[in-house]
C-alpha cells in the first residue's frame, strides 16, 4: 500500500519536505528531483532529517538534478536517472507529486 | 469502478491560484462521480476561515465553491489538526465540516485512495 512522493521544491525556501516527512508510511518512497535534492546538501537539517528516516523508507535522487548541482548522493539516498524514476512510479501504488 | 483520488490542497488562499485549482479539480471530479477526498494541509487550512473579504484584493470568495463541495459529491472533507494547531485555529470554527485528523491518521488516510495528487 505504499506511495512515491516526489518533491521538486528547495527545502531551504519551501515547507514541502517538512510536511512530507510527517505523512509518510511504512514502505513509502521519497524521491528528490529539481531543487528538492538541495536537501541532500551536507552538514544541513535536512539531510540529517533524511538520514534519520526508518530504513524501510527508500529514498532516491534523480541523478541529472545531482550532477547539473555538483551534489553527490550520500550512501542514504539511491541516484536514479530518467528510465529508473518512471520504473519507481510503476513499482508503487501511488505516486503523490507535491506540485 | 473509477480510481478513488486524494487531493491535497495545501496552499493558502489569495496568494495564487493553487487554492482555486485544488478546489476546481474536487469539483469537477466530484461532477463526474469520481470518489474524491480533499485534505486540507499546512497553509491550506486557511481557505477555511470564517469571514473572509477577498474582495477587498479584488478576489473571488472561495466560499461558495466550499460550499458546493458536498452537493457535487464530495463529502470526504479532512483537515490536518496538527495544520490547524500550529496556526491557532480550531476546527469548529471552519467553514466546512472537514474532519480533523492526526499525522498518523493522515498516513493511514493516503492508503485509502488509489491516487494522491498535492496542489
Amino acid at each position: 500500500m505504499a506511495t512515491l512522493h516526489v518533491l521538486s521544491h528547495s527545502p531551504f525556501s519551501d515547507s514541502r519536505l517538512t510536511s512530507c516527512l510527517r505523512l509518510l508510511g511504512p514502505g513509502d518512497g521519497l524521491l528528490l528531483t529539481g531543487d528538492a535534492v538541495y536537501a541532500l546538501q551536507p552538514h544541513t537539517v535536512q539531510l540529517q532529517a533524511l538520514e534519520l528516516l526508518p530504513t524501510g523508507i527508500a529514498l532516491y535522487a534523480l541523478e541529472e538534478d545531482l550532477l547539473a548541482r555538483a551534489l553527490v548522493a550520500p550512501e542514504r539516498a539511491q541516484a536514479v536517472d530518467y528510465p529508473a524514476f518512471v520504473e519507481l512510479c510503476g513499482r508503487y501504488q501511488r505516486v503523490n507529486s507535491w506540485l | 469502478m473509477s480510481k478513488s483520488m486524494l487531493i491535497i490542497s495545501r496552499q493558502a488562499p489569495w496568494a495564487g491560484p493553487a487554492a482555486r485549482e485544488a478546489l476546481d479539480i474536487a469539483l469537477a471530479g466530484g461532477a463526474f462521480d469520481l470518489p474524491l477526498g480533499l485534505l486540507f494541509l499546512d497553509d491550506g487550512v486557511f481557505q477555511l476561515v470564517a469571514g473572509q473579504q477577498p474582495a477587498a484584493l479584488q478576489q473571488k470568495d472561495l466560499g461558495a465553491n466550499l460550499q458546493a463541495l458536498p452537493m457535487f459529491g464530495v463529502e470526504e472533507l479532512y483537515v490536518s489538526s496538527r495544520s490547524l494547531a500550529e496556526r491557532g485555529l480550531d476546527a469548529a470554527q471552519l467553514v466546512l465540516p472537514a474532519q480533523p485528523l492526526d499525522d498518523t491518521a493522515l498516513t493511514l488516510l493516503l492508503d485509502r485512495f488509489d491516487q494522491v495528487v498535492t496542489i
